[in-house]
């Protein structure tokens, strides 16, 4: 069912140039009618579909170093690709891996709330409804008709905005066209980063940004030894960044990414 | 019904005051005749297949007008032999769907006949700039992504294999809406069963496992959830 | 066939059975169960978006004065998504987090949705629906009686802006009207202003050609937490050079030092010091430009005056910030201030700037003028990648207004807030000295009837108390805000302005970029509310007030005006969105300077009669007397800037506050930042509950352990703490204004306070 024109998207954040504003957050909240809270300081139950932390170098002032930290779904391929963790545990097939793209879907109507994906997934990357969205004062007007609100009792997560991926092809049947071009899928996120910190792309088409970028020296990805395969990665020049990649031990050296997903040409 | 139970039954009306008739207690218990008991089965049986097959769907489906009767086929003599001049492709790929008044108002500024339909159209919604709450047999739940342009550009099928041949259609269909739902009964099909196939012309059914069968049938595999879904 | 009563219930039982085993041969069930599933799927109460056609409109974002363009997506008319305008020559297509929010700001619970009169007492929040009329009735009713009383003067208003047509027709309401006391908020722009007209003989915005430098040393500038058009800084950092350094000077480590090539950790309010001692350090190696300094430059070296009176030049008076002192006054290693002062000069194109976080308060002249002369110094004035100031933009010309006996003798009246008296002669405007003046007034309140558009004075001026007793003497107030925002919410009329995306407005250039443009912000969708154009109101009210005043306003509303302003112009703006207006940067190293001297002056002749009292104008440097007793307040307490919280005018949007992190707000409570060391010494531990008492008052914080600040130093962020707006802003942590004071620089009258004694106790 695989074809050879196949995508894998992917997404390469360039920790160096993240200055922690957060306008991917707010980009990804009003692209995907997230919706908000008058309390949204318990990051358990605040639901982000890309959040960024905070992190530090945990030295004492004044060597002490910040790095932010933008986390969105990794859109993992698994040990086999299609083999996300929370697919594997998911029983209600309301979260699968599509292959034509590599993103990992997640239907609202479909899910029933056990949460099991949450608990499979090593990223923090799934939110859960615990309560009803409300948009109050005239605010549904701003909702965008292309991302269903979502109800009580299911689970979301980011999905690499893949309703622009459904509208950019729209587009290009309209113009008769198999392919789209780089620009005519972006992510919110990518966007609304306004240092351009965030690329996005096909990681399999070597005329795409990320191609390249994924293969940086500088390039890593979270918990590279989970085998989750994520098609998130990160850059940074910072060797203790790379390092609170995962949970190193002292005199571990960061593990190199193991990239098991043939790449197609 | 066990017979403790009928015992349990008997002991009870016989200690309770209220209902304690002697006459009935003296009497020797009477026996069900076994083609009664057939009987009354049967007409259960008989009655709920009847109603289940014809008044259950009279009840499940609420019927409404089109606030038009609109005569599709008139349009496609006079306007365009085409659908696409009024249900047409934005720019941008995506399906424009039910016309606008914007669409109607060059012909329709004022009435052209004396059909009494147009004259309403004219007077209830072009005059006053309103546009017509038309009912969409084939709309489809907020969770749903359709791509008009993928089936009818992409894949090149004719809008009658999805839609039936309501382009030669001089009336407009009675709309019929699920109560419990909200959706056209288009959506389900118009076979309350689901069994064989639409007749030729009449609307093709649009659930999910509709969408997956053909799917399955044209491309091999049923698709991913993101697909069709948002 | 006898019917009894056991046969009965043995033939129902047949009976049903019977339905039941044929129901199971219809659809019923089956169709039922489907249909209940589906139900459960499509609650009503979850929103259903029209889905549409998709169009785009391009505007310039109006939230903060950065001026950014903005592209709203929006479908069947209805706006649902903004970003940034890829080609708009400020933000180059970059947003900050504020401007992406938008739409936050058209709706939501904290709009003000229709004209409202005060009912209960201030602040109560009782409110009653009035329309238009009966509200600019009431307005125009009070301004005539004051008038008739002869006390035009006594009417004030308080703008966010003073630049672009909506301000100058309010100003020119002001002058017809007879009052002088047109103020706007201060910024550090201001104390930048008045440097450069001091240094340069200038007046105009300032520009900081950061694009084009590629050594930027940064005094406490947020250039990466909203100093300046956020949009354009984030854009300049993402397409930024590699070579390009950026050094942030400050106690903190912010967003903008952890992005930095070098994070210095200063004392805080020393920066000045740090300035003057690197340039002892540039001077004594002979590393400062020689050409600038010695063709086009004044009172570096010694010099005579006309009464043949010998003064010290700048050079001998840097003297005095050898490494050594300065390394004391400012925490920072000796070593490091001569390698900063090194790499400073010898950049191919490096640049100075100043304006503490967003730039909130102005902060001390003599600060802006250390930095401005070390700029001078490596002769990175008026040059791509340097200093300089553009004119402000004066295409605002109407006829003269003409006024009446009564306007001309207020307008003789000096201001209220002492801007361009003999004490503060190059200072426009000094909002933060009102409240003092008129808490210390005697008998009734100088000001009798206050306006106040595009500003939040009761939110953002220091000494939170102190305004509010201010403001509770003055027996008028109306805001024009859009939203109930704590001055709204004590005022007594609100006739509430359209929102930033239903009004048309120009947009000058904002400070720091170094091109003329007027950009136009177009309305992307009409007021959703019963809402009035702030011009309009003003035109309105005029128009009532009649004589004089309505003929100073021939137009009939605010767009004639805005369109005759910009005459042959306008076409354009309206079509582009943007129009730019050529002025003439000085030729590189053709220096022209309008000052005394016609030089760059070291030594600021203009600012001679202030200095009267010390021997020179030089800048130079005596630390800031932050308020409180250092034995009873051991810790300094430092507000900062964050690009996630908006500590001006305009308040965070509910998105903005989503993404604030839990170690800054936890529930309703608001963390201080403090070095763990300084916590161990005070016994508290992350998360730990204490007192936070300082000159001005007292609250309860949790502590955030973070060693990214100075020992000593505690810092809480602007923007939290809200009494007004709705509940997804308000009682959400401390205002730090309410601990915080203004201290009046005595050679401007601006406030230059950057911090104040703070003592913290575990409770």
């Amino acid at each position: 069912m695989k074809d050879k024109n196949a995508k894998r998207y992917g997404m390469v954040i360039d920790l160096d140039k993240c200055t922690g504003c957060g306008s991917c957050m707010v980009g990804c909240y009003s692209e995907n009618n997230v919706p908000f809270k008058a309390d949204e300081t318990n990051k358990l139950d605040s639901i982000n579909w890309i959040r960024v932390y905070k992190i530090t170098n945990n030295k004492t002032y004044p060597n002490t170093e910040v790095c932010y930290l933008p986390m969105p779904c990794m859109q993992c391929d698994g040990a086999h690709e299609g083999h996300s963790p929370c697919v594997s545990v998911c029983p209600a097939v309301a979260t699968d891996y599509d292959y034509d793209t590599g993103i990992v879907s997640q239907i609202y109507t479909r899910c029933f709330g056990c949460r099991y994906c949450m608990a499979a997934c090593p990223y923090h990357a799934r939110k859960f409804n615990w309560w009803d969205p409300v948009w109050p004062a005239d605010m549904e007007k701003y909702l965008s008709p292309n991302v269903s609100p979502r109800m009580r009792g299911v689970v979301e997560k980011c999905s690499f905005c893949f309703h622009r991926y459904q509208l950019a092809r729209d587009k290009a049947y309209l113009e008769k066209r198999e392919e789209l071009e780089e620009n005519e899928y972006q992510t919110a996120c990518a966007e609304a980063c306004p240092t351009g910190a965030i690329t996005f792309g096909d990681l399999n088409n070597k005329h795409h940004a990320v191609y390249k970028l994924k293969n940086s020296p500088r390039a890593f990805r979270l918990l590279e030894r989970l085998n989750t395969n994520p098609k998130v990665y990160y850059l940074t020049s910072k060797s203790w960044v790379r390092k609170a990649g995962d949970n190193y031990l002292a005199h571990e050296e960061p593990t190199k990414i193991k990239n098991n997903i043939k790449e197609h040409h | 019904m066990s017979t403790d139970q009928n015992q349990t039954v008997s002991t009870e009306a016989a200690t309770d005051p209220v209902n304690h008739e002697p006459e009935t207690n003296d009497s020797p218990p009477s026996k069900s005749s076994g083609w009664a008991v057939f009987l009354f089965f049967m007409i259960g049986f008989v009655g709920s297949i009847l109603s289940g097959w014809i008044l259950f769907p009279e009840l499940l489906y609420s019927k409404k007008d089109q606030p038009i009767d609109f005569n599709h086929a008139v349009h496609l003599d006079v306007v365009s032999d085409d659908c696409e001049s009024c249900h047409y492709f934005r720019d941008d790929g995506s399906f424009a769907g039910m016309p606008d008044l914007s669409s109607c108002i060059d012909c329709h500024e004022e009435a052209q006949t004396d059909d009494p339909e147009e004259i309403k159209f004219v007077d209830e919604y072009v005059t006053p700039d309103i546009e017509v709450p038309w009912l969409n047999h084939s709309k489809q739940p907020d969770c749903v992504f359709f791509s008009h342009s993928a089936h009818v550009i992409g894949a090149d099928m004719s809008c009658e294999s999805c839609h039936g041949d309501i382009g030669t259609s001089e009336h407009t269909r009675v709309y019929e809406e699920n109560r419990l739902t909200g959706y056209s009964r288009d959506i389900w099909g118009y076979s309350i069963s689901r069994l064989g196939k639409p007749e030729a012309g009449e609307p093709k059914p649009m659930k999910m496992n509709d969408c997956a069968k053909c799917h399955k049938e044209e491309t091999g595999h049923k698709g991913a959830c993101f697909q069709c879904h948002k | 066939m006898k019917i009894d009563r056991r046969s009965f219930l043995t033939y129902t039982t047949a009976l049903v059975l019977g339905g039941a085993a044929g129901s199971m041969l219809t659809p019923a069930p089956w169709k039922l169960t489907d249909d209940v599933s589906i139900w459960t799927q499509n609650w009503p109460w979850t929103p259903v978006p029209e889905d549409g056609e998709v169009t785009y409109k391009q505007s310039v974002c109006t939230l903060c004065p950065g001026g950014c363009g903005i592209n709203v997506r929006l479908i069947d008319g209805r706006p649902v998504k903004i970003k940034g305008l890829e080609d708009h020559p400020v933000n180059k297509g970059s947003l900050c987090p504020m401007g992406i929010s938008g739409l936050q700001y058209l709706y939501g619970p904290s709009r003000v949705t229709s004209p409202l009169k005060r009912e209960g007492k201030r602040g109560e929040g009782k409110w009653k629906k009035v329309s238009w009329e009966e509200a600019l009735g009431a307005v125009t009713k009070k301004l005539a009686e004051l008038r008739a009383s002869g006390r035009p003067q006594s009417v004030a208003c308080i703008t966010g802006s003073d630049q672009g047509t909506t301000p100058n027709l309010i100003g020119r309401f002001l002058t017809a009207y007879g009052s002088p006391n047109y103020i706007r908020s201060a910024t550090a722009q201001d104390a930048i202003e008045q440097a450069i007209y001091l240094t340069q003989g200038k007046q105009g915005t300032p520009v900081f050609d950061i694009e084009n430098a590629d050594f930027v040393l940064s005094f406490g500038s947020g250039i990466l937490d909203g100093w300046g058009s956020a949009g354009r800084m984030f854009n300049l950092y993402g397409s930024q050079k590699p070579a390009k350094k950026i050094i942030q000077v400050e106690p903190r480590l912010s967003d903008t030092a952890a992005k930095a090539n070098q994070w210095l950790g200063i004392n805080p309010g020393t920066e000045g010091a740090l300035a003057l001692g690197l340039a002892h350090v540039i001077i004594k190696e002979s590393l400062y430009d020689r050409n600038f300094v010695e063709n086009f430059a004044f009172g570096f070296d010694d010099w005579t005056d006309d009464n043949g009176k010998t003064h010290d030049g700048f050079a001998k008076m840097v003297k005095n910030f050898a490494p050594d002192k300065v390394s004391k006054i400012t925490g920072i290693d000796k070593a490091e201030i001569v390698s900063l002062a090194r790499a400073f000069a010898r950049a191919s194109k490096p640049i100075a700037i100043n304006g503490r976080g967003h730039g909130a308060i102005p902060g001390s002249i003599d600060e802006s003028l250390a930095v401005q002369s070390l700029n001078a110094l490596v002769g990175n004035i008026n040059k791509p990648g340097g200093i300089s100031a553009i004119p402000d933009s004066n295409y605002a010309k109407w006829p003269e207004v003409n006024i009446d006996e009564i306007a001309s003798k207020g307008m003789q009246q000096p201001r209220i807030d002492g801007a361009g008296s003999e004490q503060f002669p190059n200072t426009r405007f000094l909002l933060n000295r009102l409240p003092e003046i008129i808490n210390s007034a005697k008998g009734e309140s100088p000001v009798q009837a206050l306006l106040v558009t595009d500003a939040n004075p009761m939110y953002t001026l220091p000494d939170t108390a102190a305004t509010k007793k201010a403001f509770d003497r003055i027996p008028f107030i109306v805001s024009f805000s859009p939203y109930m925002d704590e001055t709204a919410s004590h005022a007594d009329y609100i006739l509430p302005n359209h929102s930033y995306l239903e009004r048309l407005q120009d947009v000058p250039t904002a400070a720091g970029i170094s091109r003329q443009v007027i950009s136009l912000a177009k309305p992307v969708v009409k007021p959703t509310y019963e809402t009035k154009h702030v011009g309009d109101s003003f035109i309105l009210i005029a128009k009532a007030l009649g004589g004089f005043i309505e003929n100073a306003f021939p137009w009939e509303d605010y767009e004639a005006f805005l369109k005759e302003t910009l005459k042959d112009q306008w076409r354009k703006l309206k079509k582009k969105g943007i129009i730019e207006i050529k002025y003439d940067l000085p030729e590189p190293l053709a220096f022209t300077f309008n000052t005394v001297s016609t030089k760059f002056e070291f030594y600021p002749t203009a600012r001679g009669s202030v200095k009267q009292k010390q021997n020179s104008a030089l800048p130079t440097y005596t630390p800031v007397p932050i308020e409180g007793d250092v034995q009873r307040f051991k810790l300094v307490l430092i507000p900062y800037d964050s690009i996630r919280l908006a500590g001006g005018a305009i308040a965070n949007a509910p998105f903005m506050t989503k993404t604030v992190d839990d170690t800054v707000l936890k529930k309703q409570v608001g963390l201080l930042e403090i070095n763990p060391a300084t916590a161990k010494g005070l016994g508290l531990k992350e998360g730990a509950t204490a007192l936070l008492t300082t000159p001005k008052g007292e609250t309860t914080v949790k502590v955030h352990l973070y060693e990214g600040i100075k020992p000593g130093i505690i810092a809480m962020p602007r923007g939290l703490g809200h009494t007004a707006y709705s509940e997804f802003l308000a009682d959400k942590g401390i205002n730090v204004n309410t601990l915080t004071g203004p201290i009046e620089d005595p050679g401007s009258g601006l406030d230059m306070a950057w911090g104040i004694r703070a003592k913290l106790i575990r409770i």
